[in-house]
């Protein structure tokens, strides 16, 4: 079988890994990223809206530093963030952005004079200071005291990627794409790299290498309505998962997007509600300002998508061949406006709705979007449990996120970790060894290849992958979703353990030859029912409300008894995760208090 | 009301021996709102779980799912099947090497073309975390920012014919790539430079002004207008050269 | 794989320059000519005297015993110039045949005219500028002895539609190429174009048919 070395071994080349890889690179290291797609192709390009840093430079982020950035992230983590790792953040990011700059993004950047912009609906005027032409600006975000989101036009995950795929480029890091890690490759103490299979060719190989980090993106596709791309199933997770000793941390910690579209749910930008958007109900009528008088439309879009869900409940949805749903309404901001700033937008509601935003109106409703649950690392990156592995990304539970992250947050997430951890990564690389323990790796290989055979030769059973993952999506949609009950969640529970014993007769149908997209998902529906059953077991167990874990019976944020992260681990041979606690945050520079928005109730 | 639609369907797996290029036909039923995407995505859960594609982000953004539709490349997650005739044909990408039935091996052949026009800024300065950023005027980041929106889906280089008779000829977007760089004040390469990568039959002179690239590009990049500001601004330094100017 | 970057050597620095100027600059100044050779053979519709007195002033000045050769020769270059971008190899022509076939793209059918029409300008035009120059002077009623005697009527029928073609798609290549014309301005332009090419076959049948009624 073929073995590559490598220092680094990324498994993922978004914005995460390659920001990691290219700091290692820079150092010298020999780097190589895998990914299921061309690296340019990883869903950080879908990111359109923009990324926080508190440059301060436009009229309405004036006073912005990162105090008041680190404030808002610990808030809109709803106290769930660890805050060391905030405040290290809230501290970086303005160097990241900078750096992106010099490296090559073209931010937009300051106009001086006088310009107009909408809120909630109403036109109000700014003026740009002379001085700071020039300099990078920003735009207005969901849940922020000022406007800290840096952008290019509605292209911000574009160009981030690749300007950093460029960097990559130059700085030499390999990229072995189409590959996909399907196990890790341990002794029960030191991660050694990974088994990949090659999508190209259906070949297994072996990536050795002294230190291991998975950088593999969100895992929204484990939900039936998503805002993600349809890669992003969880494979990072999974293999971390599934060496029963890296802990997820906070499974149930799930975000929803407001405005999905209705049917694709393909994710029409926050900065439509930014730049003065305003949703409508069946009637054509403005709701959120009666919920959320102060933020309205901008409050954080865990507040909004609740009460969206609310309103349409309350039977004010909009009825369509596709279930209930609401409208965004962004006509007045007029042409000029959404063919410029909002111009995906625009692109995104004609190709795949054949509504024209400009003049009529568009059908949203909430989708799964964002998972601030991950693979939990300490503040340096390095994953729990195994030396040598690391994490970072949405893939990771660094945890700066908590219960609910705020929007921009996570792209700035992306390539501030990825200089952290990047530097980080670096140190522990200078004058470590590894011993390669041939048993283990041989271990995984046979395992691997015995999987693969028992699929192809239905050797378990000819259950069909794809209606076992549709059975998942479904119970996670309608019983894990936004709102989340007792009785809900513990049938969901139960319902996923059946899942999961279907999970395993999973056979092929076709050969499993080559490219096989079927082989593929068989090979990790096993990883995703255990992964379903970490987010559905944690959310029963939190009998709270906090950031967007939403209990109906549990309305009230309790801080005496759940200001703690969850870490599920998976021992083999379970059926349900094994639960673990621990303290959200060993500094708590900013003590639990009101985030200012939402209506929760605290037990202190 | 709702059409039956007819899919015919390249199939090859290369991986296969006894697999041979064919086409498949499928049939199946239109939706309302329905996308390529949705259609492929259905056939392959209840009709044919053998059939390759690739799909990412599934919103035209990603560049993943190029492909030729009825003669055309484009990207099949943002065509509407009602955009379509009844009978829909579909193949891989020429140009590209065939990894199954429809998807083609995309990311080497980009990861080439970045290595070969040097796709990024080249700079001699060094990045100081502590200082303000340089100034840049937002028309002028706007602009770059026109040409950056490629997506390296690829449609342009299959749909140019320069590009199917010469496997080494870059390829518009790898042109419109240069033309960004160029415009550029971050990036320190001097004329000479950029014309070295191409100034040559391989680049900018190989192209023979087919306008297959301006006219599928799913993003829509002025590539016409880049391509003949490119091939002035090379035509005039190889002039320039010739005396001695070039700088 | 298209590119194969370990075996890439950095070419000779401006070739391909200047060759694509020279290619260019042939073609454009074969379209002067061609215009200027427009104007001489039409000029038969003013009056046999009209075309024998221009005829005769460029035969005195000597501009066609001078200007014969070297417009053959630019037709040559020319020829030779663009013959590297014509696919020679019978793989290349068949892939570009399907290629062209599928796309349904015009710009790509015309290029396809372009390369057809001018390997027929190549054996044709050739000919026919042998047998004018080795024949001077150039007079109106040789010129239509010739055309009447059948085989250079057929001969002019063919060519004609094929050089009008091959100039009328070369200018507005030339102009697309070099970026004269803008995306925004390439639809009128394709009209205008047709236009002008249209404009240049009916005054060159209509010159055919005068020369088939000057009496010899
Ligand atoms: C529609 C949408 C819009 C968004 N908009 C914004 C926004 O405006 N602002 C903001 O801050 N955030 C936004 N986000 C969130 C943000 O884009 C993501 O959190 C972030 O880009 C994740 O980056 P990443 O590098 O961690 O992962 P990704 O970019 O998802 O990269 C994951 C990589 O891992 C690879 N991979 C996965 N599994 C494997 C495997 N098993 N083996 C090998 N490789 C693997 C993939 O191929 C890919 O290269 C948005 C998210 C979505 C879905
Ligand atoms: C009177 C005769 C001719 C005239 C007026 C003429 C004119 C032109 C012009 C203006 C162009 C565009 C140039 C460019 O794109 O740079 C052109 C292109 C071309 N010509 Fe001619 N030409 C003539 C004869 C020929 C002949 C004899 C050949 C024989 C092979 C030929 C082959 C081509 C080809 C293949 C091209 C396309 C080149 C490309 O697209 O890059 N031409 N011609
Ligand atoms: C210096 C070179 C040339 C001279 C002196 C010349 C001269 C003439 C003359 C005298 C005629 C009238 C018919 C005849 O006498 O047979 C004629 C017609 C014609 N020539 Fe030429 N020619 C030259 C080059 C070319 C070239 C290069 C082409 C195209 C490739 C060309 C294409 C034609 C055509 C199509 C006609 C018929 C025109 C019509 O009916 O309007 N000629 N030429
Ligand atoms: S230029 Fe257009 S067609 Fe070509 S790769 Fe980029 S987005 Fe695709
Ligand atoms: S199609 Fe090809 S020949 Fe030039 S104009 Fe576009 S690159
Ligand atoms: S799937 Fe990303 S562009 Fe079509």
């Amino acid at each position: 079988m073929e073995t590559i070395y490598t220092d680094l071994l990324s498994i993922g080349a978004g914005l995460a890994g390659e920001r990691v890889a290219v700091e290692a690179a820079m150092a010298g290291f020999d780097t190589i990223c895998l990914s299921i797609v061309p690296p340019r192709r990883s869903h950080s390009s879908a990111a359109q809206g923009g990324m926080q840093a508190s440059l301060g430079n436009c009229a309405m982020g004036a006073g912005d530093n990162p105090d008041v950035h680190f404030q808002d992230t610990v808030k809109g983590s709803d106290w769930g963030c660890d805050q060391e790792v905030a405040r290290m953040f809230a501290e970086t990011a303005p160097i990241a952005v900078r750096e992106m700059a010099f490296w090559g993004i073209p931010w937009n950047r300051v106009v001086p004079g006088k310009s107009t912009y909408y809120k909630g609906g109403k036109q109000f005027e700014k003026v740009e200071a002379k001085e700071k032409e020039g300099l990078i600006t920003a735009r207005d975000f969901g849940g922020t005291a000022k406007w800290r989101t840096c952008y290019t036009s509605d292209g911000t995950g574009h160009t981030l990627l690749y300007t950093m795929d460029n960097k990559a480029v130059e700085t030499g890091v390999k990229v072995h794409d189409r590959v996909e890690a399907i196990s890790l490759i341990h002794d029960g103490e030191t991660c050694m790299g990974a088994v990949a299979r090659c999508m190209k060719t259906g070949k297994l190989r072996v990536y050795l290498a002294k230190a291991t980090l998975i950088a593999t993106g969100g895992y929204g596709r484990i939900y039936r309505e998503t805002t993600n791309a349809v890669i992003n199933d969880g494979s990072g997770a999974i293999i971390a998962l599934d060496t029963g000793i890296v802990p997820i941390g906070n499974p149930e910690a799930i975000q929803f997007h407001p405005t999905g579209i209705v049917p694709t749910h393909i994710l029409v930008t926050e900065g439509c509600r930014g730049d003065g958007g305003t949703l409508l109900d069946v009637n054509e009528q403005r709701f959120m300002h009666e919920y959320e008088p102060t933020k309205a439309e901008l409050a954080s879009r865990d507040v909004v998508s609740r009460w969206m869900t609310h309103h349409i409940r309350q039977g004010k949805g909009v009825p369509s061949p596709y279930g209930y749903h609401l409208w965004l309404d962004i006509r007045h901001l007029g042409e000029q406006h959404i063919k410029t700033k909002l111009r995906e937008v625009e692109e995104i509601c004609n190709n795949f709705l054949g509504v024209d935003p400009i003049t009529q109106l568009i059908p949203v409703r909430p989708a799964q979007h964002y998972t601030m649950a991950g693979v939990r690392t300490n503040k340096d990156g390095a994953a729990y449990g195994l030396k040598g592995l690391f994490s970072a990304g949405e893939a990771a539970c660094w945890d700066m996120h908590g219960f609910n992250r705020l929007g921009g947050n996570s792209l700035a997430e992306t390539i501030v970790a990825g200089r952290i951890v990047g530097i980080k990564l670096v140190e522990f690389l200078k004058g470590y060894e590894v011993k390669f323990n041939t048993e283990a790796i041989k271990d995984s290989v046979e395992k691997d290849k015995e999987r693969i055979e028992r699929l192809i030769g239905c050797k378990d059973g000819k259950e069909n992958v794809y209606a076992v993952r549709n059975a998942m999506q479904d119970e996670l949609m309608d019983k894990v979703g936004i709102f989340r009950n007792g009785k809900d969640l513990q049938s969901a529970v139960d319902n996923l353990q059946v899942i999961y014993e279907r999970s395993k007769k999973v056979g092929l149908k076709s050969n499993g030859i080559g490219a096989s997209p079927e082989l593929s998902l068989a090979i990790k529906i096993q990883g995703m029912l255990r992964l379903a059953l970490c987010v559905a077991h944690g959310a029963c167990v939190r009998t709270e409300s906090r950031g967007c874990h939403a209990r109906e019976d549990f309305p009230e944020r309790n801080d005496r008894d759940w200001l703690k992260r969850t870490l599920a681990t998976w021992k083999e041979g379970d059926t349900l995760p094994t639960l673990n606690y621990e303290p959200v945050t060993k500094l708590m520079e900013l003590p639990p208090g009101d985030r200012g928005y939402g209506s929760t109730k605290i037990i202190s | 009301m709702t059409r039956r639609l007819t899919f015919n369907i390249f199939r090859y797996n290369p991986q296969d021996p006894t697999s041979v290029p064919h086409t498949d036909t499928y049939a199946l039923e239109e939706a309302e709102r329905m996308t390529l995407y949705i259609a492929l995505t259905k056939i392959r859960e209840e009709q044919d779980s053998s059939l390759i594609f690739d799909f990412c982000c599934r919103a035209g953004i990603c560049g993943a799912c190029a492909m030729v539709i009825n003669g055309r490349p484009g990207l099949a997650c943002k065509t509407l099947t009602k955009d379509l005739p009844d009978e829909i044909t579909l193949m891989p990408l020429p140009v590209f090497k065939l990894v199954g039935d429809l998807s083609v091996d995309t990311g080497t052949w980009f990861r080439a073309m970045n290595e070969k026009v040097e796709s990024w800024v080249h700079s001699s300065k060094k990045m100081d975390p502590t200082v303000q950023e340089e100034r840049m005027d937002n028309a002028l980041a706007e602009e770059i920012y026109e040409l950056e929106r490629c997506v390296e889906c690829g449609c342009c280089v299959a749909a140019c014919g320069t590009a199917n008779m010469r496997p080494d000829f870059l390829g518009a977007t790898a042109l419109n790539r240069i033309a960004r760089f160029i415009m550029d004040p971050r990036d320190e390469r001097t004329e000479k430079e950029y014309f070295e990568i191409v100034g040559t039959d391989e680049g900018i002179f190989g192209c023979m002004g087919l306008l297959a690239c301006e006219d599928v590009c799913p993003k829509q990049l002025p590539l016409q207008d880049q391509l003949g500001i490119l091939r002035r601004k090379m035509g005039w330094t190889a002039v320039k050269q010739l005396f001695g100017l070039a700088k | 794989m298209a590119i194969d970057t370990t075996i890439y050597v950095r070419p000779q620095s401006g070739i391909s320059a200047y060759l694509d100027w020279l290619q260019m600059l042939t073609g454009a100044g074969l379209i002067l000519f061609m215009w200027s050779h427009m104007i001489l053979v039409a000029s038969v519709n003013l009056g046999v005297g009209a075309m024998n007195t221009l005829a005769k002033f460029f035969e005195d000045y000597y501009m066609a015993q001078v200007g014969g050769p070297m417009i053959g020769i630019t037709f040559l270059l020319h020829f030779a110039l663009a013959a590297r971008k014509v696919p020679f190899r019978t793989e290349q022509q068949s892939t570009i045949w399907k290629h062209s076939k599928m796309l349904h793209h015009k710009d790509t059918w015309l290029w396809m005219v372009q390369a057809v029409t001018a390997m027929i300008i190549l054996i044709m035009g050739a000919i026919h500028m042998w047998t004018v120059l080795t024949d001077l002077p150039i007079t109106a009623q040789k010129s239509a002895a010739r055309i009447q005697g059948g085989f250079w009527l057929v001969f002019y029928l063919i060519l004609l539609p094929m050089v009008e073609l091959h100039v009328g798609i070369g200018f507005y290549r030339i102009a697309v190429k070099w970026g004269f014309i803008k995306r925004k301005t390439r639809h009128g332009f394709d009209g205008f174009e047709n236009i002008l090419t249209m404009i240049f076959i009916a005054i060159g049948l209509i010159t055919i048919v005068r020369f088939m009624l000057i009496k010899v």
